[in-house]
């Protein structure tokens, strides 16, 4: 059996800066894993070891996205094989493209029975990814997995809703998506990271996989809110007084 | 123009449909069970068979959309029709854009990194399909007709069998109705801990939420609880934040607040740059001390 793990690299969130026209500045921000995609690959991992399954993780974006420690990153968390596409046609990617893309790439890698995402990216969480891919590759799909487990042939899920909590079986193979409640990332330990660096990672090209479809969004600006104004008085407590002053300014509003 | 809502529950329903009306000469909304009249120029009503997931009647939807040809989808960003209207979009090649927070006729937005900036984007495809949460509509009414279709189901070719179902359990507290909110951040070291948040909501008058984490990686309260970006939208008259850090995604969920606080031991926590008022100190060490000085 052959599972997949989608991972979304991005610039890490921390490094941000705003600019002052309210543009964004990347310049400082390191790639990294996007969070809840943490989560998917951990929840792969445990149900690829237990069920005896080869896991191989698989990424697309810009160019920016190949650096080492990150490819390393993915590889240290009981993934086999890492395949990649790394192209600035992908820069600002919306999620028709992506599903298109990475389908494609699962189809290319071959013998996949069940693909795993994660809950949403952490820049756009649009949340469309995973069932944009299984429409692309015509296999049925489940979001919100809170656990899930196969026997080869199909695979259940039990998903939490708002106000629901199902638990569905689908034939392999398929397209799950999970929420970070599924499973804990794991904190990968040096024998692991040395590993990493001798796993193989794929590289594709955008042409090898048919080219990547045309966008269905146009992004028009990106630029921070305007932040609300607040009056910022921030007492200490271990200063005299700070405790009576601050339950005063809370009396102010009860 | 032509609209077409799909929603699950009433409420969102009802404010879909009324936000359709100022860009849609027709209005068509779809739903699964308990049609709401009154609200669209037609509704349809899709029955999906007992024992299988509700994305079952994507094959349906897929001939509604044929049927109906609108320019515009408006849905209701539940996971399950994230799903199935999602997989419609994809299968369209068509354009869609989730939790919308703004819409003109000529662009959305929605955030970006949780609200550390807001993304103002276009669809270029001839049908768009846009998820908006609750509040996006707030003073537009619905209006239409009681006319309500039952739509053949259409078989799909794979089964997703649903083995169980269960209803929730209700929230207990509704923070969207609350004036006075206050989260519990990571800063609480145990369950038991949250007493003194609990003591400190009763001597304001508050509700208690929390950030994400303590949904997730504890299970010290239920999702419903979470504020932010992911969770809770608010705009309550006060917040405060006890042991939250300020992140943004939790932040954007209660920036509307008309007075913010914040206790936080670390000086230079990015969240006592988002409050009015601040104090920098140990939960254990000050929130006693606060309850002892409220009471
Ligand atoms: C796609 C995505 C969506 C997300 N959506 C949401 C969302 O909707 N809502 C949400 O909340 N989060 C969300 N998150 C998570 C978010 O990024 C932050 O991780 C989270 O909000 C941090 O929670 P926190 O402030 O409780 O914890 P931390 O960031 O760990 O902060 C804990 C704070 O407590 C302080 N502290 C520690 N001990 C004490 C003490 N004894 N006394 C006083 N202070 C103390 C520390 O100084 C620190 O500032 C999302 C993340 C992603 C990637």
């Amino acid at each position: 059996m052959k599972i997949a793990v989608l991972v979304k690299i991005l610039p890490d969130d921390q490094d941000i800066q705003v600019n002052g026209d309210r543009t964004l500045d990347f310049s400082r921000a390191k790639s990294t894993v996007s969070t809840y995609d943490l989560n998917a690959i951990e929840a792969a991992a445990q149900l690829a070891a237990k069920a005896d399954a080869q896991l191989v993780a698989v990424t697309c974006g810009p160019k920016s996205i190949n650096d080492s420690k990150t490819r390393k990153n993915i590889l240290s968390r009981g993934v086999d094989e890492l395949y990649m596409l790394a192209d600035d046609g992908l820069e600002l990617a919306d999620a028709y493209q992506t599903g298109r893309i990475l389908a494609a790439m699962v189809q290319k890698i071959g013998d996949v029975d069940l693909v795993i995402a994660g809950d949403g990216s952490a820049d756009l969480y649009a949340q469309q990814v995973d069932i944009q891919t299984a429409e692309a590759l015509g296999w049925p799909a489940i979001n919100g997995g809170t656990a899930l487990d196969t026997d080869g042939t199909t695979v259940t899920v039990t998903r939490m809703l708002e106000t629901e909590r199902e638990v569905i079986r689908m034939p392999l193979p398929a397209v799950v998506s999970v929420a970070p409640e599924v499973a804990l990332p794991r904190i990968a330990g040096m024998k692991d990271v040395l590993a990493a660096g001798k796993k193989p990672v794929v590289e594709f090209t955008a042409e090898e996989l048919g080219g990547i479809a045309a966008p269905t969004i146009e992004t028009v600006e990106i630029l921070a809110p305007v932040p609300t104004p607040r009056k910022k008085q921030i007492f200490d407590a271990a200063d005299e007084g700070a405790i009576d002053a601050f339950v005063a300014a809370l009396r102010e509003v009860m | 123009m032509k609209t077409l809502v799909i929603a699950e529950n009433e409420a969102a329903a009802r404010e879909l449909a009324a936000g359709a009306r100022a860009y849609a000469d027709e209005v068509v909304y779809a739903t699964f069970a308990d049609p709401v009249t009154g609200i669209a120029d037609k509704c349809l009503v899709v029955e999906v068979p007992e024992g299988q997931a509700k994305e079952a009647a994507f094959d349906t939807f897929v001939k509604i959309l044929a049927d109906e040809d609108p320019q515009m989808v408006f849905f209701e960003p539940t996971r399950r029709l994230k799903a199935l209207v999602g997989r419609l979009a994809a299968h369209d090649g068509a354009s869609v854009m989730t939790d919308i927070s703004a819409i003109d006729e000529e662009s959305v937005k929605t955030r970006y990194f949780g609200g550390i900036a807001e993304r103002t984007a276009k669809s270029i495809t001839p049908v768009a399909f846009c998820s908006a949460g609750a509040g996006t509509f707030k003073d537009a009414e619905p209006s239409g007709t009681d006319v309500v279709e039952t739509v053949e189901y259409v078989a799909p070719a794979v089964t997703l069998e649903c083995v169980e179902r269960e209803t929730l359990p209700p929230a207990e507290v509704d923070l969207t109705a609350a004036d006075k909110v206050v989260a519990a951040g990571r800063g609480f070291g145990s369950e038991e801990e949250l007493e003194e948040a609990r003591t400190f909501c009763k001597a304001i008058g508050a509700e208690l939420g929390c950030t994400r984490p303590l949904t997730e990686t504890e299970d010290w309260f239920p999702r419903e609880a979470y504020i932010g970006v992911s969770g809770l939208m608010l705009s309550p008259e006060v917040y405060v934040g006890i042991g939250v850090s300020g992140q943004m995604q939790h932040m954007v969920g209660v920036d509307r607040a008309q007075v913010a606080f914040a206790i936080n031991k670390d000086a230079h926590a990015p969240i006592f740059d988002k409050v009015d008022y601040g104090l920098i100190g140990a939960i254990n060490d000050v929130l006693p001390k606060i309850n002892a000085k409220l009471s």
